[in-house]
């Protein structure tokens, strides 16, 4: 479980992260939306161990894995991108299959596209094991191929790893297609905390009313 | 022109004297830079991936020795060397190895300002996937090397580059002796006291020649196992 307590983050006087309580529960997948700067990347990054709260606290299980918001290809070619992971050739090629990457396998990485380039970077967080994994907009980058292409690798990682999942997103489709729970940053704070379908339809405050409104579908 | 002749001249055949300054200079870039490096690396990755308080402080004050001047470096090291000084037992004044010091102190601050802010802009998107994906320490530090070993590779040979071109303050604590402390930058300056312009020209040319000789080496070194 996923566990949350009296969280902030404060970089001089402002306070970019305020959570008084959150949990997730084992083998849930939790999507956060919110406008930018709201602080989806900073809770991501608080849970990944990356930044530390400057208050507060949290408790994680022991594996976490965590997709930054801009992909890092390395030296190299796609699939050494991979195998650093220290995933075997067999599996990452099969992941490459899966996210449609095969035929750039010999490719030096950093001549990926920023769609490919996304795609790969997932590949080579799928390729570990884990019990809690933070992806921040997996499917930012992505034509609407992509985006399919990523939410199946997610759902059928967590189907077979059991693990939480919580990722942020400024996607609709995400949301409602991964996810069964939405909850909605607005400043730091959590303003919405529901079902993906229920928030989308019936927001719960007037914020989040106009917040989803800017969401197309 | 006179000058190139001149050059030309020393060089084929070689002349035994500057075969034996371009040996002393080459022996005391290669220490200096070695050195500088051993510290200066690792000092500047340290500082450049950690936040601690006083950082910013530490920082001002590596840039500030960046930019300390030669000959000041020279009098330190002479005064400490000096046969009245702390260290004036060890009897190294006017030796190279005393040269190695002056430069050492001149060119760490360089390469642990380079360094650092290097890893600190570069290497932050390396450290934050290789975070993410549950590496070690030493994995992660492993990658930053792999992934910024041209950038790294540059401040090495800009450390090199400096140690060869400085004259002040190994003119100081080598004394420019004959056949023992002269290097290219010191018997440059002595011809051109000399009034001998065009043979200080000369040495110039063949200085530079070495320096661009070390650099392609180095690059062709790096080249074939890189790639990537
Ligand atoms: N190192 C920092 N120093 C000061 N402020 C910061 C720092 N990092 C982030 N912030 C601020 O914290 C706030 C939250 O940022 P965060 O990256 O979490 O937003 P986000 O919800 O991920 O936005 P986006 O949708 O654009 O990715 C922003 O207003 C940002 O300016
Ligand atoms: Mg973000």
């Amino acid at each position: 479980m996923v566990e949350i307590k009296n969280l902030k983050k404060i970089y001089g006087e402002r306070t970019v992260l305020d959570i008084p309580g959150l949990e997730f529960r084992d083998g849930e997948t939790a999507a956060l939306a919110g406008a930018n700067g709201s602080g989806k990347t900073t809770l991501l990054k608080i849970l990944a161990g990356i930044i530390k709260g400057s208050e507060g606290g949290f408790h994680i299980p022991e594996n976490v894995l965590y997709m930054p918001q801009s992909s890092y290809a390395f030296r190299g070619d796609t699939l050494r991108n991979i195998t650093i992971s220290g995933a075997d050739r067999k599996e990452a090629l099969e992941l490459l299959e899966k996210l449609e990457l095969s035929h750039l396998a010999g490719k030096k990485a950093k001549s990926l596209s920023g769609g490919e380039l996304q795609r790969l970077s997932l590949c080579r967080v799928l390729s570990r094991k884990c019990d809690l994994l933070l992806l921040d907009e997996p499917t930012s980058a992505c034509d609407a191929k992509g985006a399919e292409l990523v939410i199946k690798a997610i759902k059928d990682y967590q189907r077979e790893s059991g693990c939480t999942v919580i990722m942020s997103t400024h996607s609709p489709l995400l949301a409602l297609n991964a996810a069964d729970r939405l909850i909605i940053l607005n400043g730091g704070k959590v303003e919405t905390d529901g079902s993906p379908e229920e928030t989308l339809a019936n927001p719960e405050t007037q914020w989040a009313k106009s917040f989803v409104a800017g969401w197309k579908i | 022109m006179e000058s190139f002749r001149q050059a030309f001249e020393l060089l084929f055949p070689p002349d035994r004297e500057l075969l034996q300054i371009i040996g002393v200079t080459l022996r005391m870039s290669f220490f200096s830079t070695l050195i500088s490096c051993l510290i200066g690396l690792p000092l500047g990755s340290l500082i450049g991936s950690k936040s601690f308080r006083g950082k910013s402080f530490i920082k001002k004050l590596i840039h500030t020795l960046m930019g300390l001047p030669p000959v000041v470096a020279g009098l330190i090291v002479y005064s400490l060397f000096t046969h009245y000084g702390p260290f004036g037992k060890l009897n190294m004044l006017f030796t190279v190895r005393v040269m190695v010091v002056a430069q050492v102190m001149l060119i760490t601050p360089v390469v642990i300002g380079l360094t650092s802010s290097f890893i600190e802009s570069a290497s932050k998107p390396v450290i934050e996937t290789a975070r993410g994906l549950g590496f070690s320490g030493l994995k992660t530090a492993r990658l930053c090397i792999g992934e910024g070993r041209s950038s790294l590779f540059s401040v090495v040979l800009n450390a090199f580059g400096r140690s060869i071109a400085e004259v002040g303050a190994v003119s100081i604590v080598g004394g420019n002796i004959q056949w023992k402390t002269r290097v290219m930058t010191t018997a440059i300056m002595l011809e051109t006291n000399k009034g001998k312009f065009s043979f200080a020209l000369a040495l110039g040319i063949i200085l530079l020649i070495i320096a661009f000789a070390v650099n392609a080496v180095a690059s062709f070194i790096v080249k074939e196992n890189a790639d990537g």
